[in-house]
């Protein structure tokens, strides 16, 4: 890819851009990964009726192919550190989106002596999805949201790219945006 | 019950110092007097009478009421009714229940043969929570066993490995004590 501005470059990486934002936005792979009752209305999500496939989205069960972790449940203090990790081995770009009032806040579970309220205390989150649990359409409209932020991602940032623009999500390593 | 009554007058004829107990869920139930008389009853139990299925092990805190000033900051959160505070939390000791400082212990047999099931119930000091292990007896009782003890801080004595089993290692203290108070860990703070 090219590095540096060149005559035509930017139209060139603009179009670069296009094309793998838009493999990007149709190839998205979340990772096979409940926790709690909101994963029983992600697997409708995903089976017959409400099929995600249309959209690309097909379950994975490796972080290693996965391309959004879908939080689908209560976050506990025990499993904090395993999802951590998870979000370590996915490959970037990487997405995440918090299912259901326990994974935004900690839910009904907010006084508990063993829940992280919400998830976005460990990993930072791309969305947000409300519901005890979702229905598998604001789940469906959560993925076309998500697809809409893919398009506005940049392969380069000398080009005007955020770190969020151009990893998709909040930077991790400190590094100021 | 009648059709238990055979195996029950056998048990409570076994184990001095038991009785029949308020029975749970409809089912015998038999209160022994002395964590000693565990091991006897439980061998009786799955040698003789064929009870030969430890179904649960549990425990009941009976001190006072639920202390709130543990973990739950505010017992009514909801901004839109902070003028009309929910009910207040009361004691539920009324006749036959009362509050006393000790761990209701709680074992579950069945027999899937018969579709029978005995409980049976022992009361422990909350300061010196101990009672046998069944490990010996019930490969079963091991992850229960460790559960009560994370749960409640009951010591088995002879448990080949009483570790917690459910809480993170660095929760302090048991939680379903009743003057469990939370100590803010990593994920807590603001
Ligand atoms: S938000 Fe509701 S449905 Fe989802 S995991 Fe929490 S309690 Fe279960």
């Amino acid at each position: 890819m090219v590095a540096k501005p060149v005559p035509g470059g930017q139209v060139v990486l603009t179009s670069t851009d296009y094309i793998i934002d838009l493999s990007r936005k149709y190839s998205l792979w979340p990772l096979t990964f409940g926790l709690a009752c909101c994963a029983i209305e992600m697997m409708v999500a995903y089976a017959g009726r409400f099929d995600f496939d249309r959209f690309g989205v097909i379950p994975r069960p490796s972080p290693r192919q996965a391309d959004l972790l879908l939080i689908a449940g209560t976050v506990t203090k025990k499993m904090a550190e395993p999802i951590v990790q998870i979000y370590h081995q996915m490959p970037e770009p990487r997405f995440v989106m918090a299912m259901g009032s326990c994974a935004n806040c900690g839910g009904p579970y907010y006084d508990s002596y063993a829940v992280v309220k919400g998830v976005d205390r460990i990993i930072p989150v791309d969305i947000y999805v409300p519901g005890c649990p979702p229905r598998p359409e604001a789940l469906i409209y959560a993925v076309m949201e998500l697809q809409k932020k893919i398009m506005r991602m940049k392969l380069e940032r000398t080009y005007g790219a955020t770190v969020q623009a151009e990893k998709g999500s909040r930077d991790l390593t400190g590094e100021p945006a | 019950m009648s059709a238990g009554a055979d195996f029950l007058d056998r048990l409570l004829a076994a184990v001095p110092g038991s009785q029949a107990d308020t029975p749970v869920k409809d089912y015998p139930t038999v209160r022994l007097s002395a964590p000693k008389d565990l091991l006897p009853a439980a061998r009786l139990l799955k040698d003789e009478l064929g009870f030969d299925y430890l179904e649960m092990v549990t425990a009941v805190d009976w001190l006072g009421p639920v202390n709130l000033g543990g973990f739950v900051s505010n017992p009514n959160p909801n901004p839109f009714t902070q003028k009309h505070p929910g009910p207040p939390v009361s004691p539920v000791a009324g006749p036959g229940v009362t509050y006393r400082p000790v761990l209701d212990l709680l074992w579950s047999f069945g027999d899937l043969v018969k579709n029978r099931k005995v409980f049976l119930r022992l009361e422990v000091p909350r300061d010196r929570a101990e009672a046998p292990s069944l490990t010996g007896l019930f490969p079963a009782a091991d992850w229960q066993e460790r559960e009560a003890f994370d749960l409640f801080g009951i010591r088995f004595a002879g448990h080949p490995n009483l570790i917690k089993i459910l809480t993170p290692d660095f929760l302090q203290g048991h939680p379903l004590r009743k003057d469990y108070v939370h100590a803010k860990d990593r994920y807590d703070a603001e």
